[in-house]
């Protein structure tokens, strides 16, 4: 099928006898992208929030943390111990959402090819990054469990492990942006900002991952009250992460808006365009505003720990939706051609505008 | 760059799309202007056609981002291929391409793109207007800077 540049229908039946500026938009071919869907958001997704859990995780455990008490739990005859895990599980959470990348694939089954060419290709270092962040950290989360004396240790040997699989999940929050930053000609995605905010929003939702698992170990070693100073200390650095989160969003819009052309277009779709209701229902009032009123008043109200529960639930969407939508709002760069047939009727609205005597040419 | 292109003119394209037609049943066996490697894009209200296919870049973003290397420049004429067995399907080349060139195919699911027809283009073959022609790469500066003149002298005339 062909493409077709949709014009609006005018009195005169001609685009040339709508105003300059109009004429600009109608022009535009506003087409984004719908080649990567909520499987790829979901990929990043997961891989963000992962990555971002097992950071939170594993600083808190450099700083002295472990959940007491330290509860076992014995499967097909082997002991393990929890104690670690509720931080570290974040590995699990990148291994459940790779598998959503080889949904996208068109051939599933030749997937494991799809690292040939990291030389140049981003999706290819992506599999690599990835692959390496769930190895190490499995290795340091199966550690954690079966010799939990090891976790938190001083050896250095294990110490350097740790650091290692730290650096890899701080590649992968980061490779979520840069996976789409790649993309040169889409405006929304190539920025610098887009990594930085991606990153953002793996700390934010990874550290309410962190205090949802928490809470779930206290249920499940009935430790609930122990474990308050813990959770409302993480509390505190990812309502920091939301307030950077929010500022990085904030800046990144503008500045996609000032790159002109289809970055315009882009953040238009997404704050008033068909995907104004994911911009403002899901990533403003599901990832910021509910979150910040919920935990304010759940400061004011700590004997009501559903409020944090839905807290979490509602960042957490807040993380998925951000993702969706900065992927849907992607619209290519016009190519020059597209911008040789503006120039050309711009050039035919001024003539007329010429020869009916009004203002003056721009 | 050496070897010969596809190239388009907007002027003489009236949006017939039989290029389109041509295309798919040469690639397909059937007549599915959606499995064509060339599309047309229409401004229908100001009559402006523009056939558009792989521009064979000289630095082939499509290429870079490749992850199983299928998208890769051919040594023989310095063309973009994609081999189809290589192809995973993973859409990355469409997203990168400026132009929209490869297109996934829904019906292999892999990308394809535009393989000039083992040297007898279809779509150049049977567009009645020549708006689709096959030259050399070399000739297309050529025929270029001879259009951007003749435009500038009818400008020239025009204002005088």
């Amino acid at each position: 099928m062909g493409i077709e540049v949709k014009l609006p229908a005018t009195p005169a039946g001609h685009p040339a006898d709508l105003p300059v500026t109009s004429q600009e938009k109608v022009l535009k071919l506003i087409r984004p992208q719908r080649e990567w869907r909520w499987e790829i958001a979901v990929y990043l997704y997961l891989a963000g929030m992962g990555a971002g859990a097992y950071i939170i995780g594993s600083f808190l455990i450099w700083l002295g943390v472990s959940l007491t008490p330290s509860r076992s739990l014995v499967l097909f005859g082997v002991p393990l111990n929890l104690t670690y895990a509720a931080l570290l599980w974040g590995p699990i959470l990148v291994a459940i959402g790779a598998p959503f990348l080889i949904l996208d694939l068109g051939k599933k089954h030749k997937f494991f090819t799809a690292c040939l060419n990291p030389r140049t290709s981003w999706v290819a270092r992506g599999f690599l990054i990835l692959s390496a962040f769930i190895v190490l950290g499995l290795i340091v989360l199966a550690v954690s469990v079966l010799s939990p004396e090891r976790s938190g240790s001083r050896n250095v040997l294990w110490f350097i492990l740790e650091m290692i699989s730290v650096i890899f999940a701080f590649a992968t929050a980061l490779y979520t942006g840069v996976l789409l930053k790649s993309m040169k000609y889409t405006p929304i995605w190539n920025t610098p900002l887009l990594p930085t905010l991606f990153l953002a929003s793996a700390l934010s939702t990874g550290s309410m991952v962190v205090v949802l698992s928490v809470m779930s170990y206290g249920l499940f070693a009935s430790s609930g009250h122990s474990l308050l100073p813990l959770i409302h200390g993480v509390i505190r650095v990812e309502q920091i992460f939301i307030l950077i989160e929010g500022f990085i969003l904030a800046i990144y819009l503008w500045a996609v808006y000032r790159k002109g052309s289809q970055g315009k277009s882009s953040v238009h779709l997404l704050l008033f365009g068909d995907l104004k209701w994911l911009f403002w229902g899901g990533i403003v009032s599901l990832g910021f505003f509910f979150p910040m009123i919920l935990e304010s008043l759940y400061s004011q109200l700590p004997g009501y720990p559903m409020l944090l529960v839905l807290t979490g639930l509602f960042l957490l969407c807040g993380g998925f939706f951000l993702r969706s939508g900065v992927i849907a709002a992607g619209i290519k760069e016009q190519f020059p051609m597209h911008r040789f047939v503006e120039a050309k009727i711009r050039l035919a609205v001024t003539e007329k505008k010429i020869q009916k005597g009004i203002g003056s040419v721009d | 760059m050496h070897g010969k292109l596809i190239v388009v003119d907007h002027e003489k394209c009236t949006g017939c799309r039989q290029c389109e037609m041509v295309c798919s049943v040469f690639h397909t066996g059937a007549s599915n202007p959606s499995r064509s490697r060339i599309k047309v894009v229409k401004w229908e209200s100001v009559g402006c056609y523009l056939p558009l296919t792989c521009q064979s870049c000289e630095k082939p973003f499509c290429v870079e981002v490749c992850p199983t290397k299928a998208c890769h420049v051919d040594e023989e004429n310095q063309r973009v291929t994609i081999d189809k067995d290589k192809c995973i399907g993973c859409k990355t080349c469409i997203i990168a391409c400026p132009f929209g060139a490869p297109l996934y195919d829904k019906a292999e699911k892999i990308s394809i793109k535009c393989d000039y027809c083992d040297g007898n283009p279809q779509c150049v073959a049977f567009c009645n207007v020549k708006a689709v022609d096959y030259i050399e790469a070399d000739r297309i500066n050529l025929a270029k800077k001879r259009e951007v003149s003749l435009k500038l002298a009818e400008m020239l005339r025009q204002t005088r």
